[in-house]
């Protein structure tokens, strides 16, 4: 099972070729977090993994899937933002069978 | 080779939407019994899939227990697909096969093993390779595709051929320790039809594939049996289900009735299986994903994809999977090859040098130049990352606690590429010491040096 994130913290999976970037299957990183800063305090602590695994892989948030937006700088309106105990997932595409 | 005939029935012909009421034969009440008397299916579901045509493409780690289950269910006609002959190495997993069969076209091998469990369906083999060419038309001929592939450039033109032809796909996927299975343009619904909740296709939820320089095929990952079989299974319970309730019939576009008839919300299941732990956390997670998306490529409103295009070469699919990445270009005196490497160390002209071997840990436990020290890629990486952020210094990268910092590198992988980019990560982090120490790729890795050196090695 997944152990529960520290205070202040969320919980991010990696699968697949995510998995096999970061050495990790999970990790706490720190909460509230936009969701549009999310490839780029990954791309910090994994440098690489943007272009390798990020840009086209999905993500989702509690089991959903959402769109991440292109832009780091913040739109007008609302913005999804990961929430302290959430549970991030990356998840690359896997095309062998 | 060439072209299926199925028994000679019209090949547009489909199943009546409600199935027909005609009368099961004796056979075929034993044969389905069991699974007819569970709530949901009855009769009425059963002469649907025995109405049904599925076409599983792919007669590997997927298709073989996928179309297992799809034969011993009743689907009255089932087509294969697959260019590919049996070999010793695709049996752990490829279970529809057999030891006895290998070198055989696998679509002859897997009929043969159907047939064995279920003889009523009518089987039809394509012993070939699906393509931009021939997809269309074969696929046009089924009311159901599962994609049982192994490979991004055949899904994208699955995918694509499905939206356009209007088939529900049910694609499945596995590699090493993990699977995934998602239920695509189901029910079909026309091409850029976007106003109201319609199911995505395979572009809608992965819109770019991943560089080629990330992916690895079941060959080069490995792949556990267990994983993939179970994915391949699960993905012929999403078939049965989809035909047994009549939901792989596309509804008229222009019907009065509601568009997202019987529209469940599209998931993607993910398996993780953990080869680390002996209990607990194997997990299933069931994903919700998003509908069709307004400027899918394939589906959307403003697409602009035909069959006519594919068939002509647009878009191209090789290329779109293949998109350049930072493949690095050493120039010669960083390169070596895997035979001169040995014969400078043979006539002592190498006495004192550091091996980087960058394959994963279970690569080198079957063997390894002497002398290697194992650094797999992706841990090397990290640590690559960890210096740049000044977390920790140059030389913690490499595995020796080396006083001398002019003592030349080598570096070697599988097949060649990984060593590349890590000749390029080490200079970046100045462990050329300003061009003082050499450091060295061995081309075309442990695979060159079983060719070049030691024809005994144990390459996998």
């Amino acid at each position: 099972m997944t152990p529960t994130p520290p205070q202040g913290h969320f919980n991010i999976l990696y699968f697949a070729s995510a998995g096999s970037y970061t050495s990790k299957n999970v990790e706490a990183l720190p909460a509230p977090l936009p969701l549009r800063k999310l490839f780029g305090t990954l791309e910090e602590r994994y440098k690489g993994i943007r272009a390798s695994v990020l840009d086209h892989s999905l993500v989702t948030i509690n089991l959903t899937y959402v769109e991440v937006p292109d832009d780091e700088v913040a739109a007008d309106g609302e913005e999804v933002v990961i929430q302290e105990g959430d549970e991030v997932a990356i998840i690359p595409p896997v095309s062998s069978g | 080779m060439g072209e299926a005939s199925i028994n000679g029935e019209p090949a547009a012909a489909k199943a009546a939407p409600n199935g027909c009421s005609r009368r099961l034969t004796d056979d075929e009440f034993d044969r389905y019994s069991r699974q007819m008397i569970v709530p949901g299916m009855g009769k009425e579901g059963q002469l649907r899939l025995i109405n049904s045509r599925v076409l599983i493409i792919g007669a590997g780690g997927l298709g073989c227990p996928a179309a297992q289950y799809i034969a011993g269910a009743g689907v009255g006609t089932i087509g294969i697909i697959d260019g590919d002959v049996v070999e010793t190495s695709n049996l752990h997993r490829q279970v529809g096969h057999a030891t006895a069969r290998i070198g055989m076209k696998k679509v002859d091998s897997l009929i043969t093993h159907l047939r064995g469990l279920n003889p009523l369906p009518t089987y039809v083999s394509h012993p070939f390779h699906i393509n931009p060419q021939n997809a269309a038309e074969v696929i046009s001929q089924y009311d159901l595709v599962m994609d049982c592939t192994d490979n991004p450039v055949t899904r994208y033109l699955i995918s694509d051929i499905c939206v356009l032809v209007c088939k529900p796909l049910v694609s499945a996927a596995a590699i090493q320790k993990s699977g995934q299975l998602t239920v695509l343009n189901c029910p079909p619904t026309p091409q850029g039809l976007v106003d109201g909740k319609y199911a995505p296709c395979y572009r809608c939820c992965f819109r770019k594939p991943p560089p080629p320089s990330s992916m690895v095929s079941c060959g080069e990952a490995g792949i556990m049996g267990s994983v993939v079989g179970l994915m391949g299974v699960a993905q012929a319970g999403e078939a049965i289900k989809i035909l047994a309730s009549a939901l792989h019939i596309p509804s008229p576009p222009a019907a009065g009735d509601t568009p997202e008839r019987n529209l469940q919300q599209p998931t993607l299941l993910i398996y993780t299986y953990d080869l680390e732990s002996a209990v607990g956390p194997y997990s299933f997670r069931a994903l919700k994903m998003g509908g069709r998306k307004r400027n899918c490529f394939a589906c959307g409103e403003n697409s602009t994809l035909t069959l006519a295009g594919i068939r002509a070469g647009e878009p191209d699919y090789v290329q779109f999977c293949s998109v350049p990445t930072s493949s690095v270009s050493l120039p010669p005196e960083e390169r070596i090859t895997a035979a001169a490497y040995h014969a400078a160390k043979q006539k002592g002209e190498l006495p004192e040098h550091i091996l980087l071997d960058t394959r994963e840990k279970e690569h080198f436990s079957f063997g390894s130049i002497e002398g290697a020290v194992n650094v797999p890629f992706g841990k090397l990486l990290m640590k690559a990352a960890a210096i740049k952020r000044d977390v920790s210094p140059a030389s913690e990268i490499l595995p020796l606690e080396s006083e001398k910092t002019d003592v030349p590198i080598f570096v070697v992988c599988r097949r060649g590429l990984d060593s590349q980019e890590t000749v390029e990560k080490l200079k970046e982090l100045g462990l050329d010491n300003g061009g003082k120490r050499r450091i060295v790729d061995i081309m075309g890795g442990m695979k060159a040096w079983k060719e070049e050196v030691d024809p005994t090695f144990p390459f996998i």
